[in-house]
């Protein structure tokens, strides 16, 4: 479509702006910012809040500018003692009804509602409170909603239902009874929720955070008798730099693991070792199926929201998951077998910790299944029930580190680059690229085909199934056999394709589903903001990073390679079936 | 059987037509669901019972709702040959005697409402019979007189259940014509031409939203009916779908075919059962006869109805929210554009009107645009249907030419509030809409007209208030509601209501501030510009405009935390108080006097009221017109009470003992020095408290005497003068110090009060006749009222002869026409308007009746004649005629131009009374615009900082108890500004006594007291009045019924 230019006149002054754009972005294009606040770009057009309104000529009242789109010869006003007013007398009244413990919140200096209170120079509560208090629903092992901190404007719906169309939430009640809820206010927990955060983090205050378990992380590092170790998966690196003040996707691996050992973890791992040792018992159940004529299309399994949506929501078609477990939990189980075993460390006495850009995998932990090690051990160590032990212990976002790295005082600028723990943070450029979406198929490609074909692959980059777009595909030519895969990210498009499936018209082989916008580098537990440009730029440092690997391919993963040797024999060998891979559960909508 | 063509259709209307027109008789019974809550259906069994009972041929029908809700249930009774007749109020008692009666042929007399001998359907006419004169025809009757009915054409005439009665009136005709003999575009074009607007309230033009929809492409598009009435005392939609449901039927059907429509969806809320009931029925006919569903009318025109029934939520009004409620969603708006025409119902076009323009459509095409546009006004053409509620004595549904005053709509068709109670305000559109204040109700109705006033059309709610009505009241109840509909998306409708309602709650509640003002101004105008939808955007219009037309009714809640209306609970005690313009604690002087401490109940009135014998006669008892005893029986005699308390403490004396109690108690000098000119009861009043706050008060009056009008106007039979001597004199010894003879301006200088008082103030009262000018007022023997009484009072002879006429109304008229006639004078009392209207105490009148006073109503002298002497020897007198009511009420004195003389050698002119200020002026002081001395409202301060004025020289001629209160006021505002110290509550105490509350009413009717005989009276002054008995005082207290006791159930929601 041609961009076509047109002429408005803002505040008086004549000028030229794209044509079918809304009137605040076109005002941002002549460099005018008009305050918003339910407003989000790709998420929410709610039109609530009532901020960003602006004076349009021969308009009866005021405009909002997030929805209404310029027109030729329009004329605008962005400012005048009216909208003044009224963006003044709105923000209070929100304000009225929102507690004012800024100080004591995990979203100080961080939200946008405290930001707009000083931008527009609220000075003074003008307004009583007039709602009652709903209690807080912390039934979610993920997340926390804090009602009385919501403004409603909407953006958590949005997200939860047109980007996810999860519709775990929505609003109920009417007037000042308004709130966002659940289905029969069961609480997030007990919900369909796929627990992906996306509400958390496009929540302008702290009325949806992620469950916080930093502070159970620190007395556990401080407990001498745990040995703490800590995994971080792939977009962290790409997304902590930002929480710390860098610039956006500012690639930062060595400084992380510098910090975190400052923190205090007894060890610095890498998901991203597991995550090349899920490739291997990925890339060859699907070899499997595709010779034994197992169930296809197989959709890959490393995102724990996607895991409950599907569950939720198409529980007819789980045989169609990859039965193995996501990298964190591998590495929980890894971690507390083998390495305990290596290292000859009670593997009671072993606190796994995640560093993870995802409030799932907060869910996906306590999963009770998630407890391989337990059973491994249990005769070993002749253990009762009541022993019981889940494979990795605390997740963290990325939002939980940076505040544990504030509080710490790791000053993350002057941080010398360090180098992870071995063995188990020794990986490969395959492993990187699990943050982006197409990354986990290009990375089991990478694999797949010299298995498969034996010979090296000419060109590793896969660059078909890398960038935002909705819905990939590529077709692959392995030795002959033609074999088309598909690429989604966000619940909306896997929801596409598993309705394809259910009607048995996928003509996939394989399928990548993340659960996040552009995969787990723009996940629910990243830093806030994220946008479509951040989240381009974390994508870039990721790719860079994968680009700087010296070794590219997970099957070439020499600690891999020594897993298998020592411990694990084969991939689909026993203990890759009793330690790596898992089954799931019908749940239904409600 | 499917009508395929215009033949058949014409078949069908000519065997219809024996409907409307039986050859036998029928009873038709109006069965809305007014008619049905007034008792129609119990009646329409009786009806049934009855006439199978006795095998009668007499047909039974139920019809709709014919609009005059006050008088339902009304009942048609038809008989071959005569006019329709439209029974009202019909009990199962008349069920007998009308069915007797059709039986020998003979109308019905008893309740007759009106006949109808031609009825104009508009869509065709019907001659039912000539005759029966004696009833006025139906258009005669005032509350149809200036009705016009075009969308009510057919309510309450016809069966609404059956189609067959609707085309005999000449329905589905129009659609025949538009199916066959026109385009789309030409049924547009003729909705463009009639001008027709939106009937839901923002009075959108309909052909032009009809030719955006047509315009629009689409494979599917929809038609909607708005059918989610939902304002308070709004039931014009629910009304006509229950009485007429197929003019909505073929109306949406000719919509659907002009705008390429075959789907439509009626959206009605679930409350109103019947009209969905009727509504069923009606699409079930419709279909049954080929009107709707496939091939119309053989036309190829396919067009089906769906009824979705709303939970009850006003948002889903709003289009979108309304769209969204069909759709299976929560009623919210969403933001527009788009809009439905382009992207509606399910993603399609839609197009949605409001029932009563749907209504409107059979007949534009029937009749024509051109036509449809001659009623009306240029820009709001048609009529529109009101539903007229609230205090007016007509109420029910009526239907107006746009453009029609709202006078014509209260006081015309509504025969205003049919109590001596002043309409205060009409509320139009309801919570959307704005109160306008009864000034301004020669506003024309119309969308523009309205909108000036800061209200709305709206959908035609029209709730009428009277002086009963708190408008703070009124604006939080409107709040209220919309902050309980709001649906809470968007923040100025949300949070803006919420923080409205609760500044509101604020003022009824007497905790508001100044402040409190500007927040609700500025949040008004914050959500009215930026709130979603219309729902939001309107919200603020009853507090705007309330806020913009009774400003004074929220200072008196804010400054002086009353509520005049006795509306708002926390701002008052009990009604009796709160009317009392003393604020006298009346229910603690009852219940003490009750329980036999008569000393405490006398010292209860004595420290609320200085006079409490005096004004317990000649009070007008504002008391006893909120009294709620009423509501039972009569009101409670307050008065008489605290006259029998004190008369008796007098007569055992044992007042000194109280006195010298009070007079103990007077706080410490404070050596500030207030003048108070005028002794009347303001001054007195004012001196009474002052001095016992410890200042040093100095009354100057002109007169020898102190009383003022007590004293010289109130004649001795009311009021004896030892009775008003000893109260007087406790102010005496209370130590103010009274200066008599003493003319202020011109004994002693405004310039010397100024210089030796802190403070000063004026109650000189009003007291200067006004001089009537009428030819020969100048004539020997025509005397001022105000003057003969006080002639009287001076123990003169006053210069009357034998031929009396008094003219005026008031109590001065009737005092000096009493006075006139105990001097053996023949008297009469001339009066222009009628009896009901004169402004003396009821009282008085009767006691001037009872003494042989003649008494003319509806005349106004013309002429003063006179004798060869200049002297009176006769007054001509116009016959006035009784004309519309005006805007207080009253019926308008009309000349009717025929005169006659009655002779009388004196005229006592006594037509009321103005303040006679010309010192103060002289002194610099501000006089308002009508000659009363200016001071402000709530401080009583004078343009000058040290003086203040009170009573009747503010107020203008008022009650002595209404000088009283405003004395009181002034007393403790004098005090604190004087002493920067609150100090004023130290004069009072609380008393001991039961606050339980009579499980039953008792002490039985209203007691009076004895009346001295006729034939005592005669020449003489002793009093009229002997008083209460004990007996009578104790029966009369114990019929008090406690609602000054509260008892506070906690109802908190959830």
């Amino acid at each position: 479509m041609e961009i076509k230019k047109i002429n408005i006149t803002v505040n008086g002054k004549p000028c030229q702006v794209t044509g079918g754009k809304t009137i605040l972005e076109a005002c941002e294009e002549i460099g005018i910012k008009i305050p918003s606040l339910c407003y989000l770009k790709d998420v929410s057009h709610n039109a609530s809040c009532a901020i960003c309104v602006v004076e349009v000529k021969g308009a009866k009242t005021l405009v909002r500018s997030c929805i209404n789109k310029v027109s030729e010869g329009m004329e605008v006003k962005t400012y005048s003692p009216l909208i003044s007013q009224v963006r003044k007398t709105n923000l209070e009244l929100i304000l009225a009804n929102h507690p004012k413990d800024c100080l004591i919140c995990e979203r100080n200096g961080n939200c946008e509602l405290q930001s707009l209170a000083f931008t527009l120079g609220i000075t003074e509560t003008a307004f009583p409170k007039t709602k009652k208090v709903d209690k807080i629903d912390d039934t979610s092992l993920s997340l926390i909603r804090t009602p009385e901190k919501c403004i409603l404007c909407g953006r958590c719906i949005s997200v939860c239902s047109d980007v996810q169309t999860v519709n775990a939430i929505d609003f109920s009640g009417r007037g000042l009874r308004s709130r966002v809820s659940t289905y029969r206010d069961k609480g997030l927990g007990n919900v369909a929720c796929t627990n992906c955060g996306q509400c958390a983090l496009v929540c302008p205050t702290a009325a949806i955070v992620e469950r916080d378990d930093s502070k159970s992380v620190i007395n556990d590092i401080y407990n001498n008798d745990k040995y703490v170790i800590v995994q971080t998966a792939p977009a962290i690196r790409v997304g902590i730099g930002e929480a710390m003040g860098m610039e956006e996707g500012a690639l930062v691996t060595g400084k992380m693991v510098a910090g975190l050992r400052k923190l205090g973890f007894d060890k610095i791992f890498d998901t991203q070792f597991t995550a090349d040792l899920t490739i291997m018992e990925e890339g060859f159940e699907l070899i499997n199926r595709i010779k034994s004529g197992g169930t296809l299309p197989m959709v890959t399994s490393c995102s724990p929201g996607w895991i409950k949506f599907i569950e939720h929501f198409f529980p007819k078609s789980l045989d169609h998951l990859s039965t193995c477990k996501s990298p964190q939990q591998m590495f929980g189980a890894v971690a507390k077998t083998y390495y305990a075993e290596k290292l000859n460390i009670d593997p009671r006495k072993i606190v796994v910790v995640s560093i993870m850009p995802c409030t799932a995998k907060k869910f996906e932990c306590k999963r009770p299944e998630m407890n391989s090690a337990f059973h491994y051990w249990k005769d070993k160590l002749s253990l009762s029930e009541n022993d019981n032990f889940f494979d990795v212990d605390y997740v963290l976002t990325t939002r939980e580190l940076a505040r544990m790295f504030k509080q710490t005082g790791v000053d993350f600028s002057k941080l010398q680059e360090e180098e992870f723990d071995t063995p188990l943070g020794i990986s490969t450029g395959a492993g990187v690229i699990f943050a982006a979406s197409g990354g986990v198929m290009e990375a089991a490609v990478r694999t797949a085909y010299e298995v498969i074909t034996g010979k090296p692959m000419d060109k590793i980059d896969l660059k078909a199934v890398r960038g935002f777009d909705g819905i990939k595909e590529a077709e692959l030519d392995l030795n002959g056999t033609k074999l088309k895969v598909a690429v989604v990210h966000t619940l909306k498009n896997a929801r596409t394709l598993l309705e394809q499936i259910e009607q048995g018209e996928s003509p996939y082989a394989f399928i990548e589903v993340m659960t996040c916008p552009g995969g787990c580098l723009g996940g629910g537990g990243q830093s806030i903001p994220t946008t479509w440009e951040i989240r381009q730029k974390r994508a870039d440092s990721i790719y860079k990073e994968d680009r700087l690997k010296p070794i590219r391919k997970s099957h070439e993963n020499p600690a891999i390679k020594a897993l298998y040797d020592e411990f694990l024999i084969e991939p689909l060998g026993h203990k890759s079936h009793e330690l790596l891979h898992t089954g799931y559960v019908k749940r239904g909508v409600y | 059987m499917k009508i395929s063509d215009l033949a058949k259709l014409n078949e069908l209307k000519e065997k219809a037509a024996k409907k409307i027109l039986p050859d036998k008789p029928y009873i038709a019974i109006g069965m809305g669901t007014c008619g049905i809550g007034r008792g129609a259906e119990v009646l329409f069994d009786c009806f049934e019972r009855t006439i199978n009972e006795r095998n009668l041929d007499i047909l039974l029908k139920k019809t709709g709702c014919f609009g005059y809700c006050s008088e339902e249930p009304l009942v048609n009774i038809y008989i071959p040959g005569h006019p329709l007749i439209i029974m009202h109020k019909i009990s199962e008692n008349d069920v007998i005697p009308i069915i007797t009666g059709i039986v020998k042929g003979i109308m019905p007399y008893r309740n007759v409402l009106c006949r109808v001998e031609e009825w104009d359907f508009i869509t065709g006419k019907f001659k039912f019979g000539e005759g029966l004169t004696d009833y006025p025809l139906w258009n005669e009757v005032p509350f149809f007189k200036w009705q016009k009915k075009i969308v009510l054409r057919n309510c309450g005439i016809i069966v609404p259940d059956d189609i067959e009665e609707y085309i005999a009136v000449g329905g589905y005709f129009p659609l025949y014509k538009v199916l066959h003999e026109m385009t789309p575009a030409a049924v547009v074009e003729e909705v463009k031409t009639s001008k027709l607007r939106g009937r839901g309230g923002a009075g959108f033009p309909t052909g032009q939203k009809w030719e955006l929809m047509a315009k629009v492409k689409g494979d599917q598009k929809y038609i909607i009916c708005n059918a989610d009435e939902g304002d308070p005392g709004a039931f014009m939609n629910r009304n006509e779908i229950e009485s007429d449901p197929f003019m909505l039927v073929e109306g949406m059907t000719i919509g659907a075919f002009a705008m390429g429509a075959s789907k439509g969806v009626v959206y009605i809320r679930a409350e109103y059962p019947l009209a969905v009931r009727r509504l069923k029925e009606a699409i079930r006919q419709a279909k049954e006869y080929g009107l709707l569903g496939e091939n119309i009318l053989n036309s190829g025109f396919n067009f089906d109805i769906d009824i979705v029934e709303g939970a009850g939520a006003f948002v889903c009004g709003e289009e979108t929210a309304l769209i969204h409620s069909i759709e299976g969603k929560s009623g919210r708006p969403s933001p527009r554009p788009p809009y439905p025409a382009e992207r509606g119902l399910y993603g399609k076009p839609t197009n949605i009107n409001n029932v009563e323009t749907w209504c409107n459509i059979p007949v534009v095409i029937s009749k024509g645009g051109k036509w449809f546009t001659k009623t009306g006004t240029e820009r709001s053409a048609g009529t529109k249907v009101f539903s007229l509620v609230g205090k007016v004595k007509n109420t029910g549904l009526i239907e107006m030419p746009l453009g029609s005053t709202l006078e014509t709509i209260v006081f015309k068709i509504g025969e205003g509030t049919g109590s001596q109670k002043r309409v205060k305000a009409v509320q139009t559109g309801g919570p959307s809409g704005g109160c306008i204040p009864v000034e301004y109700l020669n506003t024309p109705v119309d969308y523009e007209s309205l909108s000036s006033l800061g209200s709305i059309m709206g959908s035609g709610g029209m709730v009428v208030m009277d002086q009963d009505n708190c408008m703070v009241d009124v604006a939080r109840y409107f709040t209220e509601f919309s902050n309980g509909e709001s649906c809470g998306k968007c923040t100025p409708c949300r949070e803006g209501l919420a923080q409205t309602l609760e500044i509101l709650t604020r003022f009824t509640k007497g905790n508001a501030n100044e402040a409190d003002i500007h927040k609700l101004e500025n949040l008004g105008k914050v959500i009215k510009n930026s709130a979603l939808c219309g729902l939001g955007q309107t919200a603020p219009n009853p507090v705007l405009t309330t806020l913009r037309y009774f400003r004074d009714e929220y200072d008196h809640h804010m400054i002086e935390k009353k509520c005049e209306p006795g509306i708002c609970q926390s701002l008052f005690s009990a009604l009796c108080e709160n009317s009392c313009p003393m604020h006298m604690n009346i229910p603690r002087y009852l219940q003490l006097l009750k329980e036999e401490k008569l000393e405490d109940a006398f010292e209860s009135t004595l420290r609320d009221n200085p006079l409490p014998s005096t004004i317990g006669r000649i009070c007008h008892f504002h008391c006893q017109m909120k009294c709620r005893r009423e509501s039972i029986d009569a009101p409670v005699s307050q008065g008489d009470i605290h006259r029998y308390i004190s008369d008796t403490i007098y007569r055992e004396g044992k007042a000194q003992k109280i006195y010298d109690r009070i007079i103990r108690e007077k706080l410490p000098l404070t050596h500030k020095r207030i003048a108070i000119i005028g002794s009347g009861p303001a001054g007195l009043t004012a001196a009474y408290y002052l001095v016992r706050l410890g200042h040093d008060v100095t009354i100057f009056e002109s007169e020898s005497e102190a009383g003022g009008i007590l004293r010289w106007a109130i004649p001795k039979y009311r009021l004896p003068l030892e009775i008003l001597k000893t109260e007087i004199q406790f102010i005496k010894d209370l130590g103010v110090h009274f200066v008599f003879n003493t003319t202020v301006g011109k004994d002693v200088t405004m310039e010397t009060l100024e210089n030796e008082f802190n403070t000063i103030i004026l109650a000189v009262g009003a007291h200067k006749d006004i001089a009537l000018s009428v030819n020969g007022n100048e004539l020997e023997g025509v005397l001022s009222g105000m003057e003969f009484l006080k002639d009287v009072a001076k123990g003169n002879k006053p210069k009357i002869g034998k031929n009396v006429v008094v003219i005026g109304a008031g109590n001065v008229a009737i005092d000096a026409a009493r006075t006139a006639q105990r001097y053996g004078a023949e008297v009469t009392v001339v009066y222009r308007r009628l009896k009901s209207d004169m402004p003396a105490n009821k009282d008085e009148i009767k006691g001037a009746e009872i003494e042989g006073v003649n008494f003319l109503f509806l005349c106004n002298p013309k002429e003063i004649l006179a004798d060869t002497n200049d002297k009176v020897r006769g007054i001509e007198l116009m016959k006035m005629a009784s004309g519309d009511l005006d805007l207080s009420n009253r019926r308008k004195p009309v000349p009717t131009g025929e005169s006659f003389i009655i002779a009388c050698d004196t005229v006592i002119m006594a037509v009321g009374e103005e303040v006679e200020a010309t010192f103060v002026r002289n002194f610099g002081i501000k006089l308002s615009s009508n000659g009363n001395i200016y001071s402000d409202h709530f401080t009583f301060v004078t343009s000058h900082p040290k003086v203040y004025a009170i009573g009747d020289a503010v107020t203008g001629p008022a009650t002595a108890a209404e000088a009283m209160g405003i004395a009181k006021k002034a007393a403790e505002i004098i005090d604190f500004n004087l002493m920067n110290k609150r100090r004023f509550h130290k004069l009072f105490r609380g008393f001991d006594y039961s606050d339980e509350v009579p499980l039953k009413p008792e002490g039985g009717n209203r007691h009076y007291a004895v009346r001295r005989p006729f034939e005592e009276r005669k020449g003489n002054f002793d009093e009229v009045n002997m008083g209460y008995s004990k007996e009578q005082a104790y029966a009369e207290a114990s019929r008090c019924l406690r609602c000054d006791v509260r008892v506070t159930v906690n109802t908190e929601e959830d």
